[in-house]
């Protein structure tokens, strides 16, 4: 990467800046002719004499004449502009591509990095480099060398001017140009300093707001919180005294400026007037170096304003390019893929001999370490955490590049070999493997995705691919599929969701697969894909609850004839419930649609009293009992700061009636209504009037709700999909006033489900689970497992696994049975582990203690820990 | 169905006895309605528990494990109060209750009770006394058997 701001904007654009400047150059004469051409409007055209004149060859008369000059005008107006937008455009395009050029080699350069480096560098210091603090540089390209050019230009014209009317008057106005010329860049530099300083404050202040959200536990469990806000307070300070020193510096320089712009007319007036005086100068020409030296001060002053951008612009562009352009990063060629020529088969022995490996720092963490694994081999690492072994691992799997000494894949320094080669012979498992925001399955996919398997085709292909080759930025379309069925064995992707499905049961993760497909909300796609199955579980469901009057204790299905007293009334008024899964249904009640469907069928004052009855109950339950909130939390339908509002709500009800409420009062009355659970709250009981009133309401809500996006209704006969596939299935609501009901009926789906061989594809539907940032939403166990899958699902010949089987040896033998004939490399701390392994390799404080079978090793193995 | 009635019911209870109808309505609302099929375990003798429940309508053998088998020792019936036990200390239940008619019952559970006497101590103040009283007549009536009992040394 260049180093310097201009030699990066030369080298990639060129082309873009000579344009820039020649447009520039171009706008010269036209904005010349703009000023030049009022002149002969009002002098030849208007008040002049001796026509018809000659223009281009014709003879025109006074009033043709003026309308020729007029229209001259106009199109020069136009055309001025015309280049002022091309230019403009132009600038800003060439600027946003060399932004995008510049972010995106400085990322290419983080995914460069060696592993080393981010033990020393931070997210929360990249970051604001790739995105905030290169902003400026595109802004500036464009104008990087057209404003000096066109500012400088119109510089030299006036001064020329000023010189031809007079030698001594033009020296005397550029007498303090050195002067400035050399005490600006003087104080620039200081200001310069003060930028770096702050830029480095400011990545300072982004790192610590990005430990503080990572480490939200612990300062709360530590009550750091004060530190923490000190911390950032004296970081704030030191930027704002930065920040003070650098406007001091810079209103000084403009200060400066102008002062010294404002020096010379005091010699025009005094020694020009002296020599108009003494008859050595016309006056005529006075006036005229004075005019003169008025129009130099607008470009001067631009010019000053492009250096200190400039000067601030390339502060920042070096700043973040020595963080990024570091020495020892990785040649781009090893990040190439398949279309590379270093993709090479080069089999499977994986050896290191002599390695040492340093993990960053000065510390030695494999000292000296000599280890061959043949192919097939089955062998567990032993050692405690800090003895070398995972970075031994990580050696083995081309992670970490030994200081000195080698580590090899079938004889090939792993240097020499790219991650493509890599990859698709080693498979490495850390134990905490990363996981992505993401579903499962694309978090299990992830190791297929080597390379695009199709072209981009959509109508932005074109110029996506044009524009990334413009930019130097990457050709791989990303919208398109990216898993390689063939490196998973399987011809499609129901083949990978099947076999996916068999390592999941592997390691010991098909139940929580099922039951998170159980909870989960199906996507339009896969909706269509299961609906028939599961309406059909439904139906199930619905006979054998039919028949079994043990069962119909247990669950009131929806039927649209009848009031379902373990669901809210909300949800049986509506007979339906919200689209977005996230509103609940008595939130409906401040939906326009569904106020409107109430009043149509004239159940809306009926829900306004009840809620006005059970907001009578609330209060006087909560309010007047004097409960604390944590009991109004947990059991009332209002909340404590909401009951003082209902009391006055309930006043407003009780002075002017239902007719005089205003509308979102009204409706805070039915979100309350909504809430209510027949056979659960007993403030409020649906006689056999009411039941009617609402059976009678349903019908008319279906149909002015039909075509209502919001809400999704019930139909016994259709997939719903704001419901989880249970509530699909289950289709009602477990009864409320009975005990145990949740459990039975979790038997009762779970037969069903295993009769109609559902359930294989509700956990498929489990793979579209969302795992939340980091893979927040998984326990630690999981997430090593879908590590497990995400390495075993390429089919690696070699399998290095770090710690993740210990204290469970179950899983230790699934995989030993998944991964078949490959090579097998198990680091552990745990015996139990290293027991079952003919072949074990202890490492102790950074060395290779031991290898042999456990019988043989366990003493040294176990001594190690005796002593520790 | 209503809170009154599930009140009314509330009141009866003599643990209850001394705590103000406001309280016992809000311990009403929390509580659960719950039905029994005949010959449905409210509670199994040995289990854990943590519900009691006072029975609004239908009946309830009450069933002693022997080692004969199970044998009925008394029955209950609307406005009966069983499993209060359960709400107080951590105790296996100590005897079987089943229903042998359907029965309605409101479940109490120890969960809600005690938020309930967390945040009204007064409530406490009532039970406690309630519960000595029955500690009193309990002691009176073993002293009473004692000096029945034949003097053998």
């Amino acid at each position: 990467m260049d180093r310097s701001l201009f030699g990066f904007i030369w080298r990639y654009s060129k082309r873009q800046q000579l344009i820039i400047l020649a447009l520039t150059v171009t706008s010269f004469p036209i904005l010349y002719m703009t000023l030049e051409l009022p002149k002969w409007i009002v002098n030849d055209a208007i008040s002049g004499t001796d026509f018809p004149k000659d223009l281009f060859g014709i003879e025109l008369e006074q009033i043709p004449y003026l309308l020729v000059l007029c229209f001259m005008f106009l199109g020069l107006v136009v055309a001025n502009n015309a280049i002022k937008y091309v230019l403009n455009m132009t600038k800003g395009v060439s600027g946003e591509r060399m932004l995008r050029r510049l972010r995106f080699m400085l990322y290419n350069s983080v995914l460069r990095f060696r592993l080393q480096r981010f033990r020393r560098v931070s997210g929360g210091e990249i970051i604001p480099m790739i995105t905030a603090e290169v902003e400026d540089v595109g802004v500036f390209i464009g104008e990087a060398i057209a404003t000096p050019a066109f500012q400088g230009g119109t510089l030299l014209v006036y001064i020329t001017f000023i010189f031809a009317q007079d030698p001594f008057l033009g020296a005397a106005a550029v007498s303090l140009y050195p002067f400035q010329a050399y005490i600006i860049p003087k104080l620039q530099r200081r200001v310069i300093m003060l930028t770096r300083e702050r830029i480095k404050n400011i990545r300072t202040i982004a790192d610590r707001i990005g430990e503080t959200v990572s480490a939200a536990p612990d300062i709360h469990a530590n009550d750091t919180a004060r530190y923490h806000m000190a911390d950032l307070s004296d970081r704030l300070f030191i930027n704002y005294r930065i920040r003070l020193a650098i406007f001091k510096r810079k209103f000084m320089i403009k200060f400066l400026n102008n002062f010294l712009n404002q020096l010379p007319p005091f010699f025009f007036y005094s020694v020009g007037g002296y020599l108009v005086i003494q008859g050595e100068l016309s006056f005529g020409a006075l006036v005229a170096v004075l005019a003169a030296y008025k129009d130099l001060a607008s470009p001067w002053k631009e010019l000053l304003k492009w250096y200190q951008n400039l000067a601030n612009v390339s502060t920042k562009y070096e700043t973040v390019v020595e963080a990024f352009d570091v020495d020892d990063k990785m040649p781009s060629e090893r990040l190439g893929g398949d279309e590379s020529d270093s993709t090479v088969d080069v089999g499977n022995e994986l050896a290191v001999q002599s390695a040492t490996v340093s993990a960053g720092g000065s510390s030695t963490e494999v000292s000296d370490v000599s280890l061959t694994v043949s192919e097939g081999e089955k062998l567990a690492v032993y050692g405690r955490d800090g003895s070398g072994r995972t970075e031994l691992l990580m050696t083995m799997a081309g992670l970490y590049d030994p200081v000195s000494g080698r580590a090899t894949l079938g004889g090939k320094r792993f240097q020499e070999l790219s991650h493509c080669t890599i990859a698709k012979a080693v498979a490495y498992v850390g134990s905490d493997p990363f996981v992505f925001n993401d579903t499962l399955r694309a978090n299990v996919v992830y190791s297929l995705r080597g390379a695009p398997q199709d072209e981009d085709k959509d109508e932005l292909a074109m110029l996506r691919r044009a524009e990334a080759i413009l930019t130097g930025n990457s050709l791989h379309a990303v919208h398109v599929p990216w898993e390689d069925f063939g490196r998973a064995g399987v011809s499609d992707a129901d083949a990978l969701d099947d076999r996916l499905l068999e390592l999941f049961e592997v390691v010991g993760l098909a139940g929580d697969l099922y039951r998170l497909g159980l909870s989960a909300r199906l996507d339009e796609a896969e909706a269509k894909r299961l609906a028939d199955k599961i309406l059909t579980a439904r139906s199930e469901v619905v006979r054998r609850v039919g028949e079994d009057r043990k069962l119909a204790d247990l669950v009131e299905l929806w039927d649209p004839k009848k009031i379902n007293f373990s669901a809210t009334l909300g949800e049986n008024i509506i007979f339906g419930v919200p689209t977005d899964p996230g509103i609940h249904v008595w939130d409906c009640a401040h939906n326009k649609a569904i106020q409107a469907a109430l009043r149509k069928a004239g159940i809306f004052d009926r829900l306004v009293k009840m809620g006005a009855t059970i907001a009578e109950t609330m209060i006087e339950l909560f309010g007047e009992t004097g409960a604390d909130a944590s009991l109004i939390g947990d059991y009332s339908f209002v909340s404590a700061d909401e009951l003082p509002l209902f009391e006055e709500r309930l006043r407003a009800l009780r002075a002017k009636g239902i007719n005089g409420l205003r509308e979102d009062v009204a409706c805070a009355f039915i979100s309350l209504a909504f809430r209510l659970i027949p056979a659960r709250h007993r403030i409020i009981t649906v006689d056999e009037e009411l039941e009617k009133a609402i059976l009678t309401a349903r019908p008319i809500l279906a149909a002015e709700l039909k075509d209502d996006k919001d809400h999704s209704l019930f139909d016994v006969k259709a997939f719903s999909e704001p419901l989880s596939v249970e509530e699909n299935i289950l289709f009602g609501k477990p009864r409320a006033d009975r005990r145990g009901a949740r459990e039975r009926i979790d038997e009762l789906l779970r037969d069903t489900i295993a009769s109609l061989e559902l359930r294989d594809p509700i956990a498929r539907a489990g793979l579209n689970f969302s795992v939340g940032v980091a893979g927040g939403r998984l326990s630690g166990g999981q997430r090593r497992r879908v590590g497990l899958v995400r390495a075993i699902i390429k089919r690696p010949h070699i399998v290095i696994i770090d710690q993740v089987a210990d204290g469970d040896v179950a899983l230790l033998d699934s995989i030993k049975s998944a991964v078949g004939d490959a090579t097998l490399i198990i680091g552990t701390a745990d015996p139990a582990v290293a027991k079952r392994f003919e072949n074990v390799a202890v490492m102790r404080d950074a060395e290779l203690v031991a290898t042999g079978s456990w019988d043989t090793v366990s003493d040294v193995a176990l001594g190690n820990e005796d002593a520790a | 169905m209503s809170l009154d009635a599930d009140l009314a019911a509330l009141r009866k209870i003599p643990l209850f006895r001394g705590v103000d109808d406001q309280k016992l309505r809000l311990l009403a609302f929390m509580s659960e309605r719950t039905l029994f099929d005949a010959g449905e375990d409210l509670m199994v003798e040995g289990d854990f528990g943590d519900v009691a429940y006072i029975i609004l309508s239908g009946q309830a053998d009450v069933l002693i494990n022997t080692p004969t088998g199970r044998q009925k020792v008394a029955s209950v019936k609307e406005n009966d109060f069983v499993g209060e036990i359960a709400i107080l200390i951590n105790v296996p239940r100590t005897a079987t209750v089943t229903a042998s008619a359907d029965l309605v019952a409101l479940g109490i559970s120890k969960e809600h009770f005690f938020k309930l006497v967390s945040n009204f101590p007064d409530m406490g103040v009532e039970v406690m006394r309630a519960l000595a009283q029955r500690l009193e007549r309990t002691t009176r009536e073993v002293g009473r058997l004692r000096a029945q009992l034949p003097q053998n040394g």
